[in-house]
């Protein structure tokens, strides 16, 4: 798998470099800001690139900027948005019109490299992972009529693991049960809270997701 | 108390010595004279008997054309002796008793009588368009004049040699009346354009000055207007053979002698300017407010245009009232400068309509009867200057803390976190180099533990100093997040552009944030609208929740440190907390 890195600290870029290279990726390219990340992606095939959202030269939305860009012009190539401060409403910009192929976590996650190296994974697959923080912001989100307390423990935790991006063999792995066993909370989850099923579940993603927000 | 104060006219050339009053009594004793030469002239000329109409008229008129412009001069030049206006005015009335010379039956002062005869309206227009100061400064007006003086004169002598004015005339050469007629034709025309040319004058300066005018001034104006159409009118009626030739010349002669009865009424109204003084003291005594101090000396002063300017030592400047910084030399353009002082110490100054130089007694009575509110509004114009100026370190104070703030939270994130993460990362590569050793496995992952809630603290701090998110995406990403993690159920409006000027963001993200927090720890609600919004001018900035009320709005510095924020930008900050009614927070803040 091709991967471009976009990303101004040197310790974190050497550092991100070489433990995705150590899985298995081939990192194409190493870019100090966005303008040169911006050449690479339009110069190489890639699969998924990888974005520090505060980029120079004005260290504000360069990053996000970009990643959006990306996203629009090439949406074969998934994308990766890393930050030390994890936003709902970037969350929402970033798949304001689809979850297909993006990822918004925190740097925090790079450490726990099995991890990370399956986001980065699913992501350049067309998947979605989304940072838990945000996920457990939504959920536990005061609302004054709170549909959330039908669910059981165990739903919830589906749930969340859902929104997080997991597919159905990632949440069968996390939570040590089958995937029978998970395809049936799915199930009645989208039952208890009224969502039509979707197909693939990136769009499973968004459903769950607006659901949260609304 | 009037002693106290003194005002000076700040006119240049304002020293200038009056005539004496010998000369005012020559002059004057001339200007008789010369009336009386023309009243016996036109009774017993043939020609104002045949040509002009009744002789008793003709010869009333011409007296009051000469005595109005000769003794109106006399007290202009008295009155105003910097100024030119008054010996003009003089002037112009001795040429008019020259043009009636021509009445006469001796062949000299006859020929000086006709050459002059169209010199007459052209003094007219050359005092009209000389006022107020007697001087013509526009190049364009200049031209015009001199334009005007040469065809009076020029083609007088042309037609004067061409004959066709009797066995008078000296110049006389060869005569051909035809060509005497056509020449005179042009010359009527040309004279008619030049009057009308300058109302056009009069109308364009009034354009441009912008100012109101003081009504007598505007009374003045209005007869130079109307004498100049007439003159236009009647030569264009002599050349063209209109009807009532002498008719419109009477009413000419009247309509050009009112200019300086309008300008007498003028000087008159000084006189009973007096009364309206009485009434300034009146107004003063009750609590006139220093806003209003400048309407109540226009209205004495008659002049619409008057300004105030408070004289600021502390800030080295003149002020308005609201102490906001005046340029005296772009608003005295065009204006005269009266300084006033109290007790030898600069107070004011006063911008007006330089006419009014001709009332110093006035200027400086209804200044020394304003002394003391002169001097209260100066000091309210010298302590908004002051707040203002407080509100501005203040606003510099909250920049330069923020600037600090963005700086430390730039630090952290480049920085420790960076390190963190990083040191985090190689811990982990080299737990799983160690999948041999489980202890050892353990205990990185236990370190990696630590830096994790570390990295989580961190974070906190970084967002506490300064939130990132706000000047990398502005107001509404932020305050999503924010809602999303309040207390209570919060309903979020946001509408405005998508940034806005940072401090304005950072101080209405902290008044989302200060009082979503206060939500959280007194209110006891069970929701909340957060409402941000551009109109008006104004970001509105409007907190609501259903909570119990009677928040506490002195205590604490949450609120108190929110209002300087708001303040500092220039807008303000309200709090209504009614026991049992809920609590909204609303802040206004000035935005293009």
């Amino acid at each position: 798998m091709r991967v471009a890195i976009a990303e101004d600290g040197v310790l974190l870029r050497e550092g991100l470099s070489r433990l995705l290279g150590e899985a298995g990726f081939d990192v194409v390219a190493q870019c100090g800001d966005a303008d040169e990340l911006m050449l690479k992606v339009r110069s190489y095939p890639l699969d998924v690139a990888i974005v520090d959202i505060r980029l120079p030269p004005t260290h504000s939305d360069e990053g996000l900027r970009a990643a959006l860009e990306i996203r629009a012009s090439h949406p074969s190539v998934g994308v990766l948005v890393l930050s030390q401060y994890v936003e709902l409403g970037l969350a929402m910009k970033l798949l304001a019109d689809s979850a297909e192929g993006v990822g918004y976590l925190l740097k925090d996650r790079i450490s726990d490299v099995n991890d990370f190296v399956s986001s980065v994974r699913r992501v350049a697959d067309g998947g979605s992972a989304l940072d838990p923080i945000i996920v457990s912001t939504l959920v536990s989100r005061q609302r004054d009529d709170d549909p959330l307390t039908d669910l059981t423990p165990r739903e919830r935790d589906v749930l969340v693991l859902m929104a997080e991006g997991s597919s159905n063999q990632g949440i069968a792995d996390k939570l040590v049960i089958t995937t029978r066993a998970v395809e049936k909370y799915v199930s009645t989850i989208f039952a208890k809270l009224g969502l039509p099923s979707t197909g693939t579940e990136s769009r499973r993603v968004l459903a769950v997701l607006a659901f949260l927000r609304a | 108390m009037a002693s106290a104060a003194s005002a000076s006219v700040a006119n240049a050339g304002a020293e200038r010595a009056p005539p004496r009053s010998t000369v005012v009594e020559a002059v004057a004793a001339a200007g008789l004279v010369a009336g009386g030469i023309s009243f016996t002239l036109a009774l017993r000329s043939d020609e104002v008997a045949g040509q002009l109409g009744e002789p008793l008229v003709v010869a009333m008129l011409s007296v009051l054309l000469t005595l109005s412009y000769v003794l109106c001069g006399l007290v202009a030049w008295s009155r105003r002796p910097a100024s030119r206006f008054g010996p003009l005015m003089i002037a112009a009335g001795f040429t008019n008793f020259f043009g009636t010379l021509v009445w006469s039956h001796y062949a000299v002062p006859f020929t000086v009588g006709q050459a002059l005869d169209f010199v007459t309206p052209v003094v007219f227009l050359h005092v009209f368009l000389a006022f107020p100061n007697g001087r013509v400064r526009e190049r364009s007006v200049r031209l015009l004049l001199v334009a005007a003086y040469t065809t009076a004169i020029g083609l007088e002598l042309v037609r004067m040699h061409f004959g066709e004015f009797g066995p008078h005339n000296l110049i006389e050469q060869d005569v051909n009346p035809g060509v005497a007629e056509s020449v005179r034709k042009v010359q009527l025309t040309l004279i008619s354009v030049y009057c009308l040319l300058g109302i056009g004058v009069l109308v364009a300066r009034r354009l441009r000055g912008g100012r109101p005018l003081r009504r007598s001034l505007s009374l003045l104006v209005d007869a130079f207007g109307v004498g100049l159409l007439m003159l236009a009118f009647l030569f264009l009626s002599a050349a063209y053979g209109g009807p009532w030739v002498a008719q419109i010349r009477w009413a000419t002669f009247v309509t050009l002698s009112l200019a300086p009865m309008v300008f007498l009424i003028g000087l008159l109204q000084a006189r009973l300017a007096r009364s309206a003084l009485t009434g300034l003291v009146v107004e003063l005594r009750t609590d006139l407010s220093p806003s209003d101090l400048r309407d109540a000396l226009a209205r004495t002063l008659r002049d619409p245009s008057l300004e105030l300017a408070y004289w600021l030592p502390q800030f080295d400047t003149y002020a308005d009232v609201e102490g906001r910084p005046l340029d005296l030399v772009t608003l005295g353009r065009g204006r005269a400068t009266t300084l006033i002082d109290r007790q030898g110490v600069r107070v004011a100054a006063l911008l007006h309509d330089p006419s009014l130089g001709d009332e110093p007694e006035l200027l400086a009575a209804a200044t020394a009867a304003a002394g003391i509110a002169l001097e209260n509004a100066r000091l309210q114009a010298e302590l908004r200057a002051g707040l203002e100026e407080l509100r501005g370190s203040r606003a510099r104070v909250i920049a330069a803390g923020q600037k600090e703030r963005k700086r430390l939270e730039r630090d952290l994130h480049d920085g420790a976190q960076q390190r963190l993460i990083a040191l985090s990362l190689e811990l982990n590569m080299l737990e799983q180099q160690l999948a041999a050793e489980p202890a050892a496995q353990a205990r990185l992952d236990q370190a990696r533990q630590e830096i994790a809630l570390s990295l989580a603290e961190l974070r906190a701090v970084a967002h506490g100093i300064h939130p990132a998110v706000l000047s990398g995406h502005g107001l509404h990403v932020a305050l999503e997040s924010m809602v999303a993690r309040a207390p209570v159920p919060v309903h979020l409006l946001v509408d405005v552009d998508d940034r806005l000027e940072e401090p304005l963001e950072v101080a209405a993200y902290y008044v989302v944030s200060e009082s979503i927090a206060n939500i959280g720890k007194h209110a006891h609600a069970s929701s909340a609208t957060v409402d941000v919004r551009h109109t008006d001018g104004h970001v509105v900035v409007e907190i609501v929740d259903n909570g119990v009320g009677g928040a506490d709005t002195e205590g604490g510095t949450g609120l108190r440190g929110l209002a300087d924020r708001v303040e500092a930008l220039g807008g303000r900050l309200r709090v209504w907390t009614p026991a049992g009614g809920g609590t909204r927070v609303k802040a206004e803040i000035p935005c293009a």
